[in-house]
């Protein structure tokens, strides 16, 4: 018996004249959060809306346990949908907002608000339960939103960027709350964002996006350290792309032959693909490969960047207690970790 | 100090209010002077009433208008109520063309609009009463389609509907569950439209040959002009008493925001 959960098959949709979704495809095990990773407009969260039957696709299919879902309609699916916007009811308390979607399935009064109150209970606001949405703050109304996405008990769940309203540490500690709450419930989860620390952090695999169509979809750790396009490399994680010249095992780039393994890319003309953290700096006034322009302090870590002898930009991460000797005008050695660059053709 | 200030802010409210005030009551008041007055013997008393209340005809026409202004009001929310959350919700393109034809009623005179009805109606309409609040609904379109357009666009229609469509509500509920009750000012504001419209409606009336409230105090006024202006009197005390009535039954909003 299949384990896939959620199948998406060849989804094509356009908007006029954009192209929303390019023979989209995608599947989803029982039990796994993935999420939908990609720049404004490249089609992920009218996939999204697609599962969720609120848009109809121009072609392909959705299966959920091989039930081909297309024809219907967006109340019968079963899944739990958390919007970008708030989207409580406000003429509706907390607890009778949790009790909406058993409300719909005619499930009678009291077990539904004991169903409300197990969920309320689950996102830490059973407290609130009396009280109307707009006497929340908008991470509270989040959390109340995914309470009353997952008390009918969802096949799916579909979380439409849910945080990207909420201020920085709501979202950082809601994030951490929806996976806990996917994982100890065990519900299949698509998870939509631009934010790719968001998409990492929580996601058992994601899927980058680019003009309506999946680039890559991987475990975050492979996605970070095996990215197959330059556009994946570039949107997840800082990267420092370059181009260089391949001869064998050699790569000369920004004045340095590096020596890398990489079979498959022939030899000529190359892109280099290095991770600020694979970016060593030594301080030195001879021999000098380039110059630090600025420095960026972000907690832990700070970001040195330098401006090589022939104009290239390189971004570095160093450790916030060793980086305090990079002040803008020093000149620096650079060493590349050899064994973690990237190279590809074109 | 500070109660000179407060005072002087509230002022241009103060003198709108009176404005208004003056504006709506005066007349009232001057009606309801004359149609209590005894006519050549002098003096006042509330005969005219009394002479309106034992008319025979009074209750049945009264009765008559406030059916079928009550047919309307269904008729109003059972059309705009879906077809405005739809157009807002699919941001159709229809709802600029909508939107215009809406107001033909304000620009179509009531005589080539009854002309039409005869023209267009099939005979089993046309033959009975019912076909006026059909009519009436179109009449009170390019009121009733505005109360109920700005409540909808003050809410952020799409995402609840679909937060109610993916909880498992399907249209009908949708509308009935969330949409009206949310936007419940909007509605009732829509159903004070359409009832006052249609129940004051003559001459469309009229020109249709029929029998309601209106035409009857009409009829009536030929007769008994003091009686005639009691019952108009009690007419714009009836509406404002089930409006009044309405707006105390409707559930509590002061807990939405």
């Amino acid at each position: 018996m299949s384990q896939n959960n959620l199948k998406v098959k060849s989804l094509s949709k356009r908007f006029g004249n954009v192209v929303a979704l390019n023979n989209f495809s995608l599947e989803v095990t029982k039990g796994e959060l993935v999420t939908l990773l990609g720049p404004s407009g490249c089609g992920k969260t009218t996939a999204l809306r697609i599962v969720a039957g609120l848009e109809r696709q121009d072609s392909g299919t959705v299966f959920l346990d091989s039930r081909d879902l297309t024809l219907v309609p967006a109340h019968q699916r079963n899944m739990g949908m958390v919007f970008q916007a708030y989207s409580l009811f406000p003429n509706l308390t907390v607890a009778e907002n949790v009790a909406f979607g058993l409300q719909m399935r005619k499930v009678d009064r009291v077990a539904r608000l004991k169903r409300a109150h197990e969920l309320l209970d689950l996102v830490g606001l059973d407290s609130q339960s009396t009280r109307f949405p707009h006497q929340l703050s908008g991470g509270q109304q989040q959390r109340v939103a995914l309470a009353r996405a997952l008390a009918f008990e969802p096949e799916i769940l579909l979380l439409d960027e849910p945080l990207s309203a909420l201020d920085a540490q709501v979202r950082s500690n809601l994030r951490e709350e929806i996976r806990r709450l996917q994982l100890s419930l065990g519900t299949t989860t698509l998870f939509v964002t631009h934010d790719q620390e968001e998409a990492m952090s929580i996601s058992d695999r994601v899927g980058v996006m680019k003009e309506g169509k999946l680039e890559q979809i991987d475990t975050p750790d492979e996605l970070y350290n095996h990215p197959k396009s330059a556009f994946v490399a570039n949107f997840v994680g800082l990267m420092n792309q370059v181009s260089g010249t391949k001869t064998g095992n050699n790569v000369s780039v920004f004045g340095k032959t590096l020596k890398v393994k990489n079979e498959v890319v022939s030899d000529g003309r190359v892109m280099v693909f290095i991770r600020p953290e694979f970016i060593e700096l030594e301080s030195s006034e001879i021999d000098a490969d380039a110059k630090v322009i600025s420095r960026l302090f972000l907690g832990s870590v700070s970001q040195v960047i330098c401006q090589m002898h022939d104009g290239t930009i390189i971004h570095s991460l160093l450790a916030s207690r060793v980086s305090g000797e990079f002040a803008p005008g020093i000149c620096v050695k650079i060493r590349v970790n050899e064994e973690k660059v990237l190279v590809s053709n074109g | 100090m500070d109660l000179m200030i407060k005072i002087k802010s509230q002022m241009p409210v103060v003198i709108v209010l009176f404005s208004l005030g003056l504006f709506f009551l005066l007349p009232m008041g001057s009606a309801f002077e004359y149609s209590i007055r005894n006519g050549l013997e002098g003096g006042y008393s509330f005969k005219n009433y009394l002479w309106a209340i034992r008319e025979e005809e009074f209750f049945y026409y009264a009765f008559r208008s406030f059916w079928l202004s009550s047919v309307t009001v269904v008729v109003t929310l059972v059309v705009l109520v879906p077809l405005l959350t739809w157009l807002h919700v699919t941001k159709s393109r229809a709802q600029g063309w909508i939107d215009g034809f809406s107001l033909l009623p304000l620009v179509i005179p009531v005589v080539a609009f009854a002309v039409g009805a005869q023209l267009a109606l099939p005979d089993f309409v046309k033959n009975t009463v019912l076909e006026l609040p059909f009519l009436y609904f179109i009449l009170s379109l390019p009121y009733a389609y505005r109360a109920l357009d700005i409540g909808l666009r003050a809410i952020p229609l799409k995402t609840l509907v679909e937060a109610a469509r993916s909880s498992g509500a399907n249209w009908r509920r949708t509308i009935t569950v969330v949409i009206v009750p949310i936007t419940r000012m909007a509605v009732l504001a829509t159903v004070a439209l359409t009832f006052a419209l249609s129940l004051g409606e003559y001459t469309l009336t009229v020109l249709l040959h029929w029998d309601t409230f209106p035409t009857w105090v009409t009829f009536v006024a030929q007769e008994n002009l003091l009686g005639a202006i009691a019952i108009s009197m009690m007419t714009l005390i009836i509406p404002f008493l089930l409006l009044a009535a309405i707006s105390l039954l409707a559930p509590s909003n002061k807990n939405e925001r």
